[in-house]
C-alpha cells in the first residue's frame, strides 16, 4: 500500500515529471543522433556540460534544455529532411518546456501541448486521407504480407514465418531484375481475405484518430478521453515498435491528464518505449 | 510587449510555428517530390518506405556504388527521400565525376501493390540521362 501511495504522491506533480521524462528522452536521442555534425556538436556540449556542471543550481536558466535544443536545431538545419518527424515534434515540446521553465505558467504549456497534439494527429489524418495507397488498404496489406506489422505477433504463427520469408525472396529477386521490363509478382496473404481486412483497419486507424484528435481539442482532460488516446498509443504500439513518437505522445498526455491511474499508464508507457529505445528493441 | 500579446504568443506561437513546417512540407511533396515520410508532415505510414525506393543504373550496381563511396551514398539517401530533377541531377554528376563515363542513366522506382490481387510491381517516379559534354 505504501509503495502505491509513494507513486501516487509523485504522480500528483505531472507536470514535473513531464519535463523529466522529456529530458531523458532528449538525452538519449541526443546521444543517438550525437554523429552528425560533430564540427558543432563538440564544442556546445562540452561548454553545456561546463556550465551545467558549475552554474546549474544557481542560474534560473534551464541550461540542459536550452544545449538539448541547441543540438536539435543543429541538426535540423543541415539534416532538415533526413530527421525523423518525431525530432521536429521533440523540437516543438522542448520549446514551450523552455518557456515554461521562465513563466511558470500550467494553463500556456498544456495549451501548447494540446494544440500540437490536435495538429500532428490531425495532420496525420489528411496524410493518410490523400495516400491513395493507404486509404485502398495496399499499404497495409503490404505491411502484413512482408512482416513489418504486428511483427512480435506474428511470431507465435511459425507457418505464417514461412509465407512472410517468402514474399520476402520473391520481393529482393524482382528487385535484382531490369524494372523497365515491367515484371510483377503475387504476394502471398498471410491470412485469408486480407485485402479486405487491410481495406477495413485502413479505415478504423482514420477514424479513432480523428475521434482522438477532435476529442483532445474539444475535452483534452476528460478522462474519457485519455483513455481514448492510451489505447491509440498502445494499439499503435502493438502494430509497430514506433517507441520514439508514442514516448512523446504520451508525455502529452500526461502533462493534459488529471486521472491518477491514466497518469501512471503514461508514464509506464514512456517508461517502456524509453527502455525499448536504448535496448535498440524499438524505433528511435 | 503587452501582456495579451505576450500570453498569445507563449500559447500559440510553438503550434503556429508546427503548422508552417508542415505547410513547407506539403509545399515540397507537391512541388519537389518529397516523401511523405520526411520534413515533419506526420506522413509515416500512410505509403511504403523510401527505403524501399530502387535507384537503377543500366549496367551497374547502385548498393555496389554507395558502398564505394560515402557520398554516393549520401546522395542515393537524398535521391530516395526526395527523387526530384535537382537531386537527379546530383547524383548523375557525381557518378559521372567518379565513373569517367561518358554519359548516364539514372532512374527512381518505387514499388506498389494491389491488395485485391496481391500484385507487386514498380513505378518510374523520375529519370535523367545525362551527358558529360552537358556538365
Amino acid at each position: 500500500m505504501k509503495y502505491w501511495l509513494d507513486i501516487k504522491a509523485q504522480l500528483k506533480s505531472n507536470i514535473e515529471i513531464s519535463i523529466q521524462l522529456l529530458l531523458l528522452l532528449l538525452g538519449i536521442y541526443v546521444m543517438i543522433m550525437s554523429d552528425n555534425e560533430r564540427i558543432w556538436k563538440v564544442p556546445l556540449l562540452f561548454v553545456g556540460a561546463f556550465i551545467w556542471f558549475f552554474y546549474r543550481g544557481k542560474t534560473k536558466h534551464p541550461i540542459a534544455l536550452i544545449v538539448f535544443s541547441t543540438l536539435l536545431i543543429i541538426d535540423l538545419c543541415y539534416l532538415y529532411f533526413r530527421v525523423a518527424n518525431h525530432h521536429f515534434m521533440l523540437l516543438f515540446m522542448v520549446l514551450p518546456v523552455i518557456g515554461y521553465s521562465y513563466h511558470q505558467r500550467i494553463e500556456i504549456l498544456s495549451k501548447n501541448m494540446q494544440f500540437l497534439l490536435v495538429i500532428v494527429i490531425m495532420t496525420s489524418v489528411i496524410q493518410k486521407l490523400l495516400s491513395s495507397q493507404f486509404m485502398s488498404g495496399d499499404f497495409y496489406y503490404y505491411m502484413m504480407n512482408r512482416g513489418g506489422m504486428f511483427s512480435r505477433f506474428i511470431n507465435f504463427f511459425p507457418e505464417n514465418l514461412d509465407v512472410i520469408k517468402e514474399n520476402k525472396i520473391n520481393i529482393i529477386a524482382l528487385n535484382d531484375t531490369n524494372p523497365n521490363d515491367l515484371k510483377t509478382i503475387v504476394l502471398k496473404d498471410i491470412f485469408k481475405n486480407l485485402g479486405f481486412m487491410s481495406l477495413v483497419f485502413a479505415w478504423v486507424t482514420v477514424i479513432v484518430e480523428s475521434i482522438v484528435a477532435i476529442s483532445i481539442l474539444w475535452k483534452p482532460r476528460s478522462t474519457w478521453v485519455h483513455i481514448l488516446f492510451t489505447f491509440m498509443i498502445i494499439g499503435i504500439l502493438c502494430t509497430r515498435l514506433e517507441t520514439g513518437f508514442m514516448a512523446l505522445l504520451a508525455i502529452c498526455g500526461l502533462i493534459l491528464c488529471n486521472n491518477s491511474f491514466l497518469r501512471l499508464v503514461y508514464v509506464l508507457i514512456v517508461l517502456g518505449c524509453i527502455t525499448l529505445i536504448v535496448t535498440k528493441i524499438g524505433f528511435h | 510587449m503587452p501582456n495579451k500579446s505576450k500570453t498569445f504568443f507563449l500559447k500559440y506561437g510553438v503550434p503556429w510555428l508546427a503548422v508552417i513546417v508542415i505547410v513547407i512540407h506539403f509545399f515540397f511533396t507537391k512541388t519537389q517530390n518529397l516523401n511523405p515520410w520526411k520534413g515533419g508532415g506526420y506522413g509515416m505510414y500512410t505509403g511504403i518506405h523510401f527505403y524501399y525506393n530502387q535507384i537503377y543504373i543500366p549496367g551497374m550496381s547502385s548498393d555496389s556504388l554507395m558502398e564505394a563511396n560515402f557520398d554516393i551514398k549520401n546522395t542515393f539517401r537524398d535521391l530516395k527521400i526526395m527523387p526530384n530533377d535537382k537531386n537527379l541531377k546530383e547524383a548523375a554528376e557525381l557518378i559521372l565525376k567518379i565513373t569517367e563515363k561518358d554519359s548516364i542513366q539514372i532512374q527512381i522506382w518505387k514499388p506498389t501493390v494491389n491488395s485485391k490481387n496481391g500484385i507487386y510491381t514498380r513505378v518510374l517516379v523520375n529519370e535523367i540521362y545525362l551527358k558529360k559534354s552537358e556538365l
